[in-house]
């Protein structure tokens, strides 16, 4: 009997073990040894350095917990919602812009459980109903310094003004509007950002557009880049991590941060995903110090862990958002505004783009 | 034993017979119905049903400016480059009939390696030439001469893409001059034409259908045109496919990006039906001559 009892007793704590561990809160970084072993996780994102980087940052997490790491992209919103609708979904965690997930909280991305994430290292504010970050980065106003020599643009007001800062623009062209700059602009109109209505977005559109037909609206980063390296353009608003590749390439380019535009990547799960708790594992692991260090060091983007001390040289580290001066100077687009906003801003900013 | 049989088809047989060039068609016509026929039917149903059935997303096409602009330029650009593709591939083509075997085909690797080559490929190495900061104005400026804007212009397009379309516009030419016999032009000039006149009255009819074909080639390949425009071109020189590119995929407006394409479809079959009386006509004209 008193074995007997002692054999329950210890059932009992095992069970009890196990269910506490099973219950513990995750730690960022962490899987269990083993845990995915003949699974296998379709990772998407933009391709490139970013997403060598990224897959270099989930190489422990693979190594570790035995799963099969797919990687496909780039990220297209209409492939997934093609997914979604069709209920086969094979992209098991997918890296996006900054707006899809609130835009399509819920109808395309899972409501995250932050029960399953370990989201105390990620700085606040930047989880989202439905994402965490997957980094931080800037859009920053990069100026040719051997044009404007002593006398450089400070500010995106200066950027708007063609009669004090002569010279061609170059405006990220590559889809959906930034948010932030349109903000810039409607500033530069005698407008409050704050208080900005739908109305008002045309007003922003028509301070870029009176930048002339001179204006080059790119495509791609790549294209970006080369307009630096070139020297194409005068006053360029690029992303941090091409700005600091064209510098590091010889570009005679230098950063007016001034209000840069705070912009991120985000990591969701799509809605009817096979495996959502190893989806979830796949984000806790990204999300942890080491990933992230890595994830800086290959590509120069911000981590988003804030006890991630990436080893970088003075190149890269330049770039880098996330200093407690550039923080400071960082400028954050209204995301209230924008989310609700989102189609009626992309259809006037694309028929900007359509030459009217 | 049945081989002995006569061989001459019975009645019943020679109607199987009908049937076979059908049969060997039916994996292409499959292939036709399922990537082409399908799709595109699923595009039209899109168009008309999304987000409710109705016209809606007709309407709201030609209810935006900026889609009229667009269309509109469309064709414009795409006539252009066939302007060009025609001037350039005439003289080229004919080159091609009038030298020995092997001229010939150094002539029409000139034409199919280019042709080989990736269009994004080709494309990018128009950026190269024609940015503000490229070879052709580097040259410019190295001479004296002030520097053009090329890049980020309609004529930057209509450039690079009819260096892109240019063998669509050759090949078909040249398989039509090939067919011409030059002597019915010794027999115009023995009857008293200038070489220009015989030109004009004798060779140039015969040689339209191949300037047909290959126009309309060249044509309906431009309309459609995605990467050079979007390499080259600036916002005044966008086309209609990357108003659809926007509306499907940033906006997930299936709708409207199936509207536009059956828009940019119909008026393309107008167009072609109303070229087509024109077209026949002078061939019998020709055939007459």
């Amino acid at each position: 009997m008193r074995l007997k009892l002692g054999h329950t007793a210890c059932v009992a704590l095992l069970l009890a073990t196990t269910g506490a561990f099973a219950q513990s809160k995750p730690v960022a970084g962490e899987v269990a040894e083993g845990s995915l072993k003949g699974k296998t996780l379709t990772f998407v994102s933009y391709g490139g350095i970013y997403q060598d980087g990224q897959a270099a940052a989930l190489k422990e997490f693979v190594d570790k917990s035995g799963v099969k790491l797919l990687n496909d992209g780039p990220t297209e919103i209409a492939k997934l919602q093609a997914q979604v609708e069709s209920g086969n979904v094979t992209w098991d965690v997918v890296d996006t812009d900054d707006l899809p997930p609130y835009v399509y909280c819920g109808k395309l991305f899972q409501k995250l459980d932050l029960t399953k994430l370990d989201v105390s290292k990620i700085p606040e504010g930047q989880v989202g109903e439905c994402s965490v970050p997957a980094m931080n980065y800037g859009v920053v106003l990069m100026y040719n310094k051997e044009k404007y020599k002593d006398n450089p643009p400070k500010s995106w007001a200066d950027f708007f003004d063609t009669a004090k800062f002569p010279g061609v623009r170059g405006i990220d062209g590559s889809g959906s509007p930034t948010g932030g700059l349109l903000e810039q602009a409607f500033k530069v109109s005698g407008g409050d950002p704050k208080a900005m209505t739908v109305a008002d977005i045309d007003k922003a559109i028509d301070v870029v557009r009176k930048l002339g037909p001179d204006t080059i609206f790119w495509k791609t980063g790549a294209e970006s880049q080369q307009l630096a390296e070139s020297g194409e353009a005068d006053m360029l608003m690029m992303w941090t991590g091409r700005a600091m590749t064209a510098v590091k390439n010889g570009a005679k380019y230098a950063p007016a941060w001034q209000d840069w535009l705070v912009v991120m990547d985000q990591m969701t799960i799509p809605v009817g995903v096979k495996d959502t708790d190893a989806s979830y594992a796949l984000i806790n692991a990204y999300l942890g110090k080491h990933s992230q260090e890595v994830l800086a060091e290959q590509t120069s983007y911000t981590p988003i862990n804030s006890e991630a001390q990436p080893k970088v040289d003075a190149s890269v580290s330049a770039f880098l958002t996330n200093s407690p001066e550039r923080q400071k100077q960082g400028y954050k687009q209204n995301f209230k505004f924008w989310v609700p906003n989102f189609a009626v801003a992309q259809e006037k900013w694309s028929a900007l783009m359509a030459g009217n | 034993m049945s081989a002995l049989e006569p061989t001459t088809p019975s009645a019943s047989k020679r109607a199987g017979w009908a049937w076979r060039p059908f049969a060997l068609t039916a994996p292409a016509l499959l292939l036709l119905v399922a990537v082409l026929g399908y799709p595109l039917l699923t595009i039209v149903l899109r168009s008309l049903s999304e987000p409710q059935w109705g016209a809606q997303n007709y309407v709201w096409f030609f209810g935006t400016p900026v889609n009229l602009t667009v269309l509109q330029r469309t064709f414009v650009i795409s006539a252009w480059v066939t302007a060009v593709c025609v001037i350039c591939a005439y003289p080229y083509a004919y080159l091609m009939t009038a030298v020995g075997p092997r001229v010939r085909l150094a002539l029409v690797l000139c034409v199919l390696i280019p042709f080989w080559v990736s269009g994004v490929v080709r494309t990018l190495s128009w950026v190269i030439l024609l940015q503000d900061s490229g070879v052709i104005n580097s040259l410019l400026r190295s001479a004296g001469f002030d520097g053009v804007r090329l890049i980020r212009t309609q004529t930057g397009v209509v450039i690079g893409m009819a260096q892109v379309l240019l063998p669509f516009m050759i090949l078909p030419l040249y398989s039509v001059m090939r067919g011409i016999d030059l002597r019915l032009m010794r027999a115009a000039q023995s009857l008293g034409a200038r070489p220009l006149r015989a030109f004009f009255t004798v060779y140039l009819p015969l040689s339209l259908p191949g300037v047909y074909a290959g126009a309309i080639i060249v044509f309906i390949l431009a309309l459609g045109f995605y990467i050079t425009p979007a390499l080259l071109g600036g916002p005044r020189s966008t086309m209609l496919s990357t108003l659809v590119q926007t509306q499907v995929l940033s906006l997930l407006q299936w709708g409207r990006g199936g509207a536009m394409g059956v828009v940019l479809l119909v008026t393309t079959f107008v167009l072609l039906a109303l070229a087509a009386p024109v077209m026949r006509s002078r061939h019998r004209e020709a055939g007459r001559r």
